[in-house]
């Protein structure tokens, strides 16, 4: 859990740093603030600590190394959710923005967590020209060129991110059935939401690109408990798969008749279907088989984090999750940026940091190239695919050991 | 699957449906039959009689469907879960009336039908607050046996749904008319005052009648659980609202009335899934309860009560 207190250890380890040791020529360090703003109470504070901790450990590293010469950063941390919202708030989130923007010695963001506060904090950013790098928002309307007008008034590009959107999801995973699965006919199902329609949709598109045969497209309404009648459609249409766009409410009840009615099916969904609530409320052996995907790469089995694993252990006593390595690389970048600002001797300035995070380019962070492009998303887009296959020697609720990695979606 | 095969697998899908929503329906014709009211909490009495099945069935050891029983071990289980949530719910529909709604009798206006769904809400709330908002693995100890017809399945469940349902249906239908405490019901539905002036406990009728149609909302949450494996704190509404719409349908206050437009509901719900898509059940289910309610305002089996008031 970050608590104000890390906040002030980042500060006073930056003080005894320019005390100590250091050479005459630091003694005058620029400081500067990077806020971060996470829904640190409410549903997804557990989360939101793994996150930051993720920045945490990258700005340590960063004052204790002097990576940028005449730079010492300071994390802020911002928490957008309210007791009232029992998660993250937008209200909040643009009041944070706005506190964020008014102060001249923020130089970057990072966050934030959701694509709701998103939504709100980018606009006030944008008049600010203060650059964020969220670690894990993922809806494409942010930073999609066709709403630059509601969520980059100013015009450039400030909501970076370190992830992929859901509009890659949909897509990448339709390549993925086709080419690795050898599926020739799928189903589609929506859950009427947003999010589920949108993801249907781009599947849908794909799928029907790469030859794959849609043999029908419905949509579920999460309230009503019964979808035996819409299965025992899709059992008789006898697709070689069967896609859903949408979130645990309706999928929960669908992966348990699904499993009833046409239990040979291949099964698939967004990341909406990766969750614990799924695994609980569903249970084996009804979602055995089902693939979800994630809009990340997955690296926290890769033998190349090993090392980042063991320090991030080391220093917080928790194993670090995606999000956290998506967090620790948006901190990479942001001080990447520093640096090459830095490095022409201008003042780093928010304004200069945001075109130095506009042209970054990080060849091997553990996510691989991160580079971005024009609208703020990553050019080298990873969306990660995963099987529920049951292992009993974890909890069988825990997404970590249920959900096995079996490889990234291509892009199209 | 050929179209016939198909056609029997919605009928089997829409009779399954079909019986639970009868089931509720029930309660909710018992009570307005008798009262005039229609009780909202009815809803959300299912659905704790959903979790008060769940947590019996999880305190006999079961969880999941990893257990699976057979003979007389599943036969006591399922007669444990249907007889503690069935008398758990019975007393939590008598406490409404007793304490909530006995008060408001001669209260004019809707005061009480407002009242029952403050209760519905207090109900959902107090789930919401000790078990969650997460989708609950209801325990299923049943074996999946299936008979095949044709290329159609039939489940064990879909099997034990129907027996339970009727045999209840025919029980009530026998009670309200044969058995003197039916004749009661009846006499106190027609007129409570002469009821009463006939040597009828009008308080007590009522109160059975709670009784009753609570215990029948008790036994559909058991039956829900057992067809889908699945307990969850949003399940009154939409369920409640399709067992109302049958009610309606049928004729409120008529007993056959209500299974005629349980049946009818879940038949149409899973034939429009089929002919329409599943995104237009709503549509058809409630135009044609509309057009039911245009040419014939009493429901189906209803005939038009002479104004009381």
């Amino acid at each position: 859990m970050i608590t104000r207190r890390s906040t002030f250890r980042i500060a006073t380890g930056i003080a005894s740093a320019a005390v100590l040791g250091s050479p005459a020529a630091y003694a005058a360090d620029q400081a500067v603030k990077v806020g971060i703003d996470l829904s640190f109470t409410g549903a997804d504070a557990e989360t939101a600590a793994r996150i930051a901790n993720g920045a945490i450990l990258a700005f340590e590293d960063a004052n204790a190394a002097h990576t940028v010469k005449g730079v010492t950063f300071e994390l802020v941390k911002y928490d957008d959710a309210t007791a009232t919202a029992g998660q993250y708030d937008p209200a909040q989130a643009a009041t944070n923005a706005r506190k964020m923007v008014s102060d001249k010695d923020y130089i970057a963001a990072i966050g934030p967590q959701m694509s709701g506060a998103g939504k709100a904090m980018s606009p006030i950013l944008s008049a600010g020209n203060l650059a964020t790098i969220t670690p894990s928002s993922t809806n494409p309307d942010i930073t999609d060129p066709k709403f630059a007008a509601e969520y980059r008034p100013a015009g450039k590009a400030i909501y970076f991110r370190t992830v992929a959107t859901d509009a890659y999801q949909g897509p990448n995973m339709a390549n993925y059935m086709a080419e690795k699965l050898k599926i020739k006919s799928v189903y589609v199902l929506d859950d009427s939401g947003a999010y589920g329609v949108g993801l249907a949709d781009a599947f849908q598109k794909q799928a029907e690109a790469k030859g794959v045969k849609v043999l029908g497209r419905d949509r579920l309404d999460p309230k009503a408990a019964d979808y035996s009648a819409i299965l025992t459609k899709i059992k008789a249409a006898a697709p070689d798969a069967l896609y859903y766009g949408g979130v645990g409410q309706a999928g929960v009840k669908l992966a348990k008749q699904a499993y009833e009615i046409i239990p040979n099916v291949i099964k698939a969904g967004g990341d909406g279907m990766q969750s614990a609530d799924l695994l609980k409320g569903a249970g084996f052996p009804a979602v055995q088989g089902w693939y979800a995907t994630v809009a990340s790469p997955h690296v926290t089995d890769d033998p190349k984090t090993a090392k980042f694993r063991e320090r991030y252990f080391a220093r917080f006593k928790i194993y670090p999750d995606d999000y956290t390595v998506t967090c620790y690389t948006a901190a990479q970048v942001i001080i990447a940026a520093a640096q090459k600002v830095a490095a022409t001797g201008k003042p780093v300035t928010r304004d200069a940091v945001r075109d130095a995070i506009q042209n970054v380019a990080l060849p091997d962070s553990m996510l691989g190239p991160i580079q971005f492009d024009e609208n703020g998303d990553l050019k080298n887009k990873i969306i990660s695919v995963f099987q529920i296959q049951k292992d009993d020697k974890h909890p069988l609720d825990d997404p970590a050991s249920q959900y096995k990695y079996v490889g990234v979606a291509p892009m199209s | 699957m050929t179209a016939v095969d198909l056609f029997v697998q919605q009928l089997i899908n829409g009779l399954s449906l079909g019986a639970m929503y009868s089931l509720l329906a029930l309660g909710f014709t018992l009570v307005y039959g008798i009262m005039e009211l229609i009780n909202f909490s009815h809803f959300n009495v299912f659905m704790v009689g959903c979790m008060i099945a769940m947590l019996t069935l999880q305190a006999m050891g079961l969880s999941g469907q990893s257990v699976i029983l057979s003979g007389a071990p599943l036969v006591l289980t399922l007669l444990a879960g249907f007889g503690v949530s069935m008398v758990l719910c019975g007393f939590i529909g008598v406490g409404i009336e007793r304490f909530l709604l006995r008060p408001l009798r001669d209260v004019k206006g809707p005061a009480a039908m407002i009242t029952t769904i403050g209760v519905s809400y207090v109900l959902f709330n107090l789930v919401l607050l000790t078990l969650g908002s997460d989708s609950k693995n209801f325990p299923n100890p049943l074996p999946p046996v299936v008979f095949p017809i044709g290329g159609a399945v039939l489940r064990l469940r879909e099997v034990l749904i129907w027996i339970t349902a009727a045999v209840m249906m025919f029980a009530l239908n026998y009670f309200t008319r044969y058995t003197k405490l039916g004749k009661a019901m009846r006499a106190t539905a027609q007129d409570p005052e002469a009821a009463r002036m006939m040597g009828v406990e009008v308080d007590r009728v009522i109160m059975i009648s709670f009784f009753i149609g609570s215990a029948l909302a008790g036994a559909s949450g058991m039956i829900f659980g057992l067809y889908y494996n699945l307990a969850k704190v949003d399940i009154g509404f939409a369920a409640g609202l399709r067992a109302f719409t049958a009610a309606v349908l049928g004729g409120i206050g008529n007993v056959p009335g209500a299974m005629l437009g349980g049946v009818l509901i879940g038949l149409i719900e899973a034939m429009s899934a089929q002919a329409l898509g599943s995104a237009w059940s709503d549509v058809v289910i409630f135009s044609l309860l509309v057009l039911v309610l245009v040419f014939r305002p009493a429901g189906l089996l209803g005939r038009l009560a002479p104004n009381k008031s």
